[in-house]
């Protein structure tokens, strides 16, 4: 069962107590069931064509362990999620037996693909996923169709005919797991979901591993309460990349603060800004799923239109400040983090950039400013 | 449009400008002299800096007369050009400033904005231009319209996001999806059908309507203007070759900003007599070519003169590079018949939105063709779809070719990364390298 963690307990633990099994060991013993399981690099994929080849995804984004080999390929320069990707994948780990899928994020993920299958050379197959960028109009919607049918080609040209009606429960499943998504991310905003801040990003997390029905279980035991907790925490949003540091997570856990809202490309920004239909036409529900997605600098969205996104989630969770966990040399977050900052600052609202190389500890010169910007915010809440 | 500004505009079109180039030409400074492993310098070039500073010069005046756009240099300007906008581009404008060492007072502008250090330093020059109005070309006019794609890197289209909301004005984006293994159909269309989209955002900007057979014209002129810098860089083959490379990251200036447009056109012809007549007569970029080189990656804008010189003292010219190839690159599918589909083509396969094994062959055959003894590659920070694979291309390349090689770790525009002393060991080491491989 998910409980709200009152006592200094380990992050493994934590992960015990919500029944959440560990990542290594549940693509372990998927492996050995004959799953075919393809790893899958950030950010937005069409999973549900994935699922219906029964191709599990698993998402590599900051694979544990240090980097030692990808430094023989990529400058010192170029962000720790391509660096800890590509060393995952120079380990070529049993538990992907299906290819990898890079899909179109950024100029270094777009890169290292290319590497990766004409320099570089991996066993398994490489698979690439154009995601179009910019304002979108009835020309990208008719292109984004046309890349997904092109996809589904290429996947059938190596795993079989596509069954529709797999495509169709795929969607199905996919359309169940987002709603539970955004019942659970309102919970949070509205203090109806009794999780730590670690519990609550292991919880959305696990989707990067778990098998989609393994996923929605475990969604459907997530506990939202009746009535709002009684809440004297202070209250904060999050953007960037990835969730902070688990050791971060626990650290503002300790000094009473909750993150209630988040504009995370691994979380939120995957997640619909609305509700959708349930779907009729899979190839319809993918391509509107894609165009209903938050604003995003990967997808070289509209600055105003992110803005305006930020400020609603802001106002709608009542967050008493803003948190920019940048991933270094990260550059679409860091070409939008100038002017959300600025707004923000401009607003009175309290904001606070930490710059994350996805080490293992925090420092402490981070955790000086974290307890200085919680300071602030508690002054918020007692006034 | 005024006519107070239009005729402003001419006169400083039919007089201003041409009495400037001769008043510049009467003041000039007496020129550096030449170091003795260079040969004679290009005539072109005093031709080539007139019709630079004409250009920049005229900015000033366009507003009001024309729309002004800012465009990124991989972007499909032909199609502006049938609007005759003025355009300007930033990078181009970054890289004059970088040439004159003056990156890093403008990218501080930009970080003491917010901008963080770790981005392009093209884009941190020209947005501390933006904030600042500082610029080395006297004053560049603000734009009315913002045109970008995202064929180069991704970094352009976040960068003029940052600009249009800045500036409040219009942005038109050309997606260019990135070629893995070929273009696709859909590819194809999806960019033949953007173009075709942004016609009447473009009438609308600026006033103008939008007729197809100017635009062949101008398409027309822009392949042969492309076809023509082709031709001078393969002339570039001979031995000795009649221009260093450095030489070409000059006069790729007009290619790159002033393409489609007759002036472009015309220098090109000009640049083509003396490289041939240079050819014909076996007259060197430097006096005793013994050793050929290929650059990759854009130019250390910086230290251009430093490194044509160290390398030049040695006998060695680069006589190939993959950045000065790009604007001729892809030109051949150009075809005025079927305008959209070829742009479409052209503009979608070129070589940083392209895979790297396209860009490995590419290579290989550059090294093969121009009798290539060794390669230096520049790893940029500000540009990670160039830098990103650097390293196993190096790898490919000098075991297929047994090819001597060396990476050096700088930036295009901020002289702040350049690390003289380390810089210097390493390319001493690669000179020795690449002398006991050609003459043991």
């Amino acid at each position: 069962m998910l409980r709200f963690s009152k006592h200094e307990i380990t992050i493994n633990e934590i992960i015990k107590n919500m029944n959440i099994p560990d990542r290594s060991e549940y693509l372990k013993g998927l492996a050995q069931t004959g799953q075919k399981i393809m790893g899958v690099l950030p950010a937005l994929y069409p999973r549900e064509l994935l699922w219906a080849f029964d191709i599990h995804a698993a998402e590599i984004w900051d694979p544990p362990g240090e980097i030692l080999h990808a430094n023989a390929h990529l400058q010192t320069t170029i962000c720790p999620v391509v660096k800890k990707s590509l060393e995952f994948i120079l380990k070529e780990p049993q538990t992907i037996n299906a290819g990898y899928l890079f899909p179109h994020t950024c100029d270094s993920l777009q890169n290292l693909g290319t590497q990766v299958k004409d320099l570089i050379g991996v066993s398994l197959p490489i698979y690439t996923f154009y995601n179009p960028k910019g304002r979108f109009n009835n020309t990208t919607i008719k292109y984004y169709q046309d890349i997904l049918i092109n996809f589904q080609s290429i996947l059938e040209a190596s795993h079989g005919p596509l069954e529709p009606e797999k495509l169709k429960a795929a969607c199905v499943l996919s359309h169940k797991i987002d709603t539970y998504l955004m019942v659970i991310q309102q919970a949070r905003m509205t203090d109806h979901l009794s999780l730590s801040n670690h519990e609550y990003f292991t919880l959305m997390r696990a989707q990067e591993y778990l098998l989609p029905q393994d996923y929605l279980s475990l969604l459907e035991q997530v506990n939202i309460l009746e009535k709002p907790a009684e809440f004297s925490r202070a209250r904060l949003m999050v953007s960037g990349i990835l969730p902070p540091l688990p050791e971060i997570l626990v650290f503002l856990d300790e000094l009473g603060v909750s993150i209630v809202a988040d504009d995370l490309l691994a979380v939120s920004r995957r997640i619909p800004k609305f509700a959708m239909d349930p779907p009729g036409s899979p190839l319809d529900y993918l391509t509107d799923r894609f165009f209903v997605l938050p604003p995003c600098s990967t997808r070289g969205g509209d600055l105003d239109e992110r803005v305006h996104y930020l400020s609603n989630r802001l106002k709608e969770s009542k967050a008493h400040g803003l948190l920019f966990d940048m991933v270094k040399f990260c550059e679409p977050e860091l070409f939008d983090h100038r002017l959300l900052v600025k707004t923000f600052r401009e607003r009175k609202t309290p904001v606070l950039t930490l710059e994350t190389e996805l080490e293992d500890h925090i420092s402490g010169q981070d955790k000086t400013r974290i307890e200085a910007f919680t300071e602030r915010l508690f002054e918020i809440v007692s006034t | 449009m005024s006519i107070r500004a239009e005729l402003k505009y001419k006169i400083m079109k039919d007089y201003g400008a041409p009495v400037l180039m001769a008043f510049q030409n009467v003041r000039r400074r007496k020129p550096r002299p030449t170091p003795a492993a260079f040969g004679s310098p290009l005539d072109s070039n005093q031709r080539l800096k007139e019709i630079l500073s004409r250009h920049y010069f005229l900015s000033r005046y366009a507003p009001g007369v024309k729309k002004v756009a800012w465009v990124t240099s991989g972007a499909p300007v032909e199609l502006l050009r049938a609007f005759d906008f003025y355009t300007i581009y930033p990078e181009n404008h970054s890289a004059l400033v970088g040439a004159k060492k003056q990156g890093a007072d403008y990218c501080g502008i930009a970080e003491g904005d917010g901008f963080s250090q770790d981005l392009c330093s093209y884009a941190r020059i020209d947005l501390g231009h933006m904030l600042s109005g500082k610029t080395p070309a006297g004053k560049l006019p603000k734009p009315d319209l913002l045109f970008c794609s995202n064929n180069i890197c991704q970094t352009v289209l976040y960068w003029y996001k940052a600009i249009a909301h800045e500036l409040d004005i219009p942005l038109i984006h050309f997606d260019a999806p990135f070629v893995t293994t070929e273009q696709t159909e859909a590819d194809i269309n999806y960019m033949a059908q953007q173009l075709q989209d942004m016609i009447p955002i473009l009438e609308r900007v600026s006033g103008r309507v939008f007729y197809l057979n100017i635009f062949e014209e101008i398409l027309e002129r822009s392949m042969e203007t492309s076809k023509t810098w082709g031709a001078i860089l393969d002339a570039m083959k001979a031995q000795p070759a009649p221009m260093t490379i450095f030489d070409a990251f000059g006069h790729l200036a007009p290619i790159v900003s002033l393409r489609g447009l007759p002036v472009a056109q015309d220098y090109y012809h000009i640049l083509m007599d003396e490289i041939n007549t240079r050819v014909t007569q076996g007259i060197g970029a430097i006096s005793d070519e013994r050793y050929r080189l290929i650059w990759d990656n854009i130019a250390i804008w910086y230290k251009v003169r430093f490194l044509a010189t160290f390398f030049a003292e040695r006998k060695m010219n680069f006589v190939t590079a993959t950045y000065t190839n790009a604007w001729a690159e892809t030109t051949g599918y150009l075809d005025v018949k079927d305008p959209w589909r070829s742009m479409a083509k052209t503009y979608g396969q070129i070589i940083l939105n392209n895979n790297l094994k396209h860009r490995l062959d590419l290579m290989k055959g550059m090294i093969k063709t121009y009798a290539v003894d060794g390669m230096v590659m520049h790893s940029t920070r500000s540009c990670k779809p160039y830098s990103v694979g650097q390293f196993d291309l190096r790898k490919a390349i000098t075991a297929d070719l047994d090819l001597p090689a060396v990476i050096l770790d700088a930036d295009i525009a901020d002289e702040r990364v350049w690390s003289e002393q380390q810089i210097q060991t390493r390319l001493e080491a690669f000179c020795e390298t690449l002398e006991g491989s050609k003459y043991g």
